[in-house]
């Protein structure tokens, strides 16, 4: 599904990351792992294509990400990569319900109900659609991050760190809960994190 | 979910910022829209009421008055002239027709206009019911009048004296019989009863006579007014009238005849083309400093929806950023901002445009009531289009400055920045 090889890059500090080479199977998980400042971040966003890599090339099911002209792999992007950041993003100005239904639109108008409500339903929520996302709590925060990751179906879903505010308790929910959910959409699932909790949950793993 | 709604979102969801941007907008628009049409509609109504007259000619005084209260009938008039030496008018070989009004009388605070049928022809009033006023004391009712008065043909009345309602001094030995109610016009006659010359004499001979003897009953009225029918042409030697409106056979008669009258008679003449003309340039004035200011306030609320979308989409980054990883292209971005942007400069314009037209007939109550001018809430006209045009131009314009942030956009660096 994800294939990259010889990836390295530059900041413009001068700082500079190389890569092993990844290579996952459509429908398996990766976990990669590593401490803090070695680039994992730089590494996810190279994969996700909003980063250009100083060498190196990346493909994602068959498509060499950075030979696409910058509007199709905007587009590329928005269809087949789901995203679950470290720090939660959303749209303020949109309630719980039109946040997923904002994600589900572009780049191609889609406007899935069912699916919507099926999502919310297992991640608990259902109750919640019509609420100000400012109004969650941090939980339900997490899961709608996670909803945000998987509402399109994307070929691959790529985690930052998304255990690193959370006891061991809901550590350990929150990595079943990916897991399945990537199994239910078919998504290959490729988590970076340092967090060493997580690593006895998968079998693929890279460390950085 | 359309790009749209999220603007729209996006714009209610700051309602202070939205408020101060758009009380700025409206505010200019509706000052100017409404300055437009009252100066518009105010120069429409002038130039229709006095396209029937070339020249009015009554008592010596200001012009501008004699124009105001002959014409166009709002204010008072200077006097009185005698009906023999404006008449001697009417065979000047300049002069195409010259008719004699007078007036001083009102019934409900509507003049009642003594003048001779051609008056009505010069406007091209039509009678809508009942027909033209053949002896004294009939009356045909502008439009205006039977409507608000609720007359119909056959109605009596009692005049009271004066120009302004009121109950004191009424000639209530003299009832007025409605003959004849007139089709709307638009012009000053929706707003006149209109009789014959010698009605205006009657009732104010009589009224005399009334305070002469303290009680003359009506058939002493009615022998009046048999003297009248016998002696009218002598009556007439001696009777005055308010005014003399008069068109012009031969331009040259705009020349020659003001200054003729002006310097060799009692009376004046004044044009009234002239004197709206200076009137409208009195108001010009007027009307251009109001569109200066609403101008400087349309800047200001550019510059406001400038600064509140600059601020709005800093504080957006990292939604803008997030975005950009759901697959939006830079364009889609900058449409968003866009949108925001005209939805509140149209927003503003609507809402201004209304605002402007209820102080339209907020006033035109008033001039209705005052003046007997009501001023109508016409649709958008082309100044305005224009004025919405520059509007969004305007509104355009503060967007793209507010969004050029976003082609410089780190989508990578902004999501990791907590």
């Amino acid at each position: 599904m994800i294939k990259t090889s010889n990836l390295s890059y530059a900041y413009e500090n001068g700082q500079e990351f190389t890569f092993p080479d990844i290579d996952l199977d459509p429908g398996d998980h990766l976990l990669v792992i590593g401490p803090s400042g070695v680039g994992k971040t730089t590494l996810l966003y190279l994969m996700a294509g909003l980063l250009a890599p100083l060498d190196g090339t990346i493909s994602i099911a068959g498509t060499d990400l950075h030979s696409l002209a910058l509007n199709t792999l905007n587009k590329f992007r928005g269809e087949h990569i789901g995203l679950i950041f470290q720090q939660y993003h959303f749209i303020k100005s949109l309630n719980v319900s039109d946040n997923l239904r904002l994600r589900q639109s572009f780049p191609k108008s889609a406007n899935d109900k069912k699916r919507r409500l099926e999502l919310a339903e297992r991640l608990g929520l259902a109750d919640h659609l019509h609420k100000k996302v400012t109004a969650l709590s941090q939980g339900q925060q997490q899961r709608l991050s996670i909803a945000l990751g998987l509402i399109h179906r994307p070929k691959i879903v790529f985690a930052d760190e998304p255990t690193s505010n959370l006891d061991d308790l809901n550590c350990v929910k929150v990595i079943e809960l990916l897991k399945e959910e990537a199994e239910i959409c078919k998504s290959s699932l490729l988590i970076i994190t340092h967090d060493m909790r997580v690593m006895s949950h998968f079998q693929n793993q890279v460390v950085l | 979910m359309k790009l749209s709604y999220l603007a729209y979102r996006n714009m209610i969801s700051k309602p202070l910022n939205l408020i101060l941007s758009l009380m700025l907008l409206l505010l200019s628009v509706s000052l100017v829209t409404f300055v437009l049409q009252l100066s518009q509609q105010l120069g429409g109504q002038l130039n229709k009421n006095i396209a029937p007259f070339d020249m009015v000619v009554g008592a010596k005084g200001s012009p501008l008055q004699l124009v105001l209260s002959s014409v166009l009938h709002v204010d008072v008039p200077t006097g009185n002239i005698k009906l023999e030496e404006a008449k001697t008018l009417q065979k000047h070989p300049f002069v195409q027709i010259a008719i004699p009004v007078s007036y001083g009388d009102n019934y409900k605070g509507f003049r009642i206009l003594g003048t001779e049928p051609g008056y009505l022809d010069h406007y091209n009033t039509q009678l809508s019911q009942g027909k033209l006023y053949k002896r004294s004391f009939e009356v045909v009712a502008g439009s205006n009048v039977a409507r608000l008065l609720d007359l119909k043909v056959g109605d009596q009345f009692v005049s009271s004296h004066g120009l302004a309602a009121s109950d004191v001094d009424v000639h209530d030995d003299h009832p007025f019989i409605i003959t004849g109610i007139l089709e709307p016009s638009g012009t000053v006659v929706d707003q006149l009863l209109i009789t014959n010359l010698e009605s205006i004499w009657d009732a104010h001979d009589h009224a005399e006579d009334d305070h002469k003897e303290e009680g003359g009953d009506h058939d002493e009225g009615e022998r009046h007014e048999e003297d009248h029918d016998h002696e009218g042409d002598h009556e007439h030697e001696d009777k005055e009238i308010t005014s003399l409106l008069v068109k012009f056979k031969n331009p040259l008669g705009m020349v020659q005849l003001p200054r003729f009258i002006n310097e060799n008679t009692s009376m004046q003449a004044a044009l009234p083309s002239f004197e709206v003309q200076r009137l409208m340039g009195l108001l010009g004035s007027g009307v251009q400093t109001i569109n200066g200011i609403a101008l400087a306030i349309l800047l200001v609320s550019g510059l406001s929806i400038f600064i509140s979308l600059l601020r709005t989409i800093r504080e957006r980054r990292q939604e803008l950023a997030l975005l950009r990883t759901y697959g939006l292209g830079t364009g889609q971005l900058l449409g968003l901002a866009l949108l925001e942007g005209l939805f509140l400069a149209l927003i503003g314009f609507v809402l201004g445009w209304v605002l402007g037209r209820l102080g339209l007939w907020a006033v035109s109550l008033y001039t209705q009531k005052s003046y007997g001018y009501a001023l109508e809430i016409l649709g958008p006209d082309t100044t305005e289009s224009v004025l919405f045009g520059l509007i969004i131009v305007l509104a355009v314009i503060a967007t793209l400055l507010a969004s050029l942030s976003i082609f410089k956009l780190n989508v990578a660096k902004t999501l990791s920045d907590a």
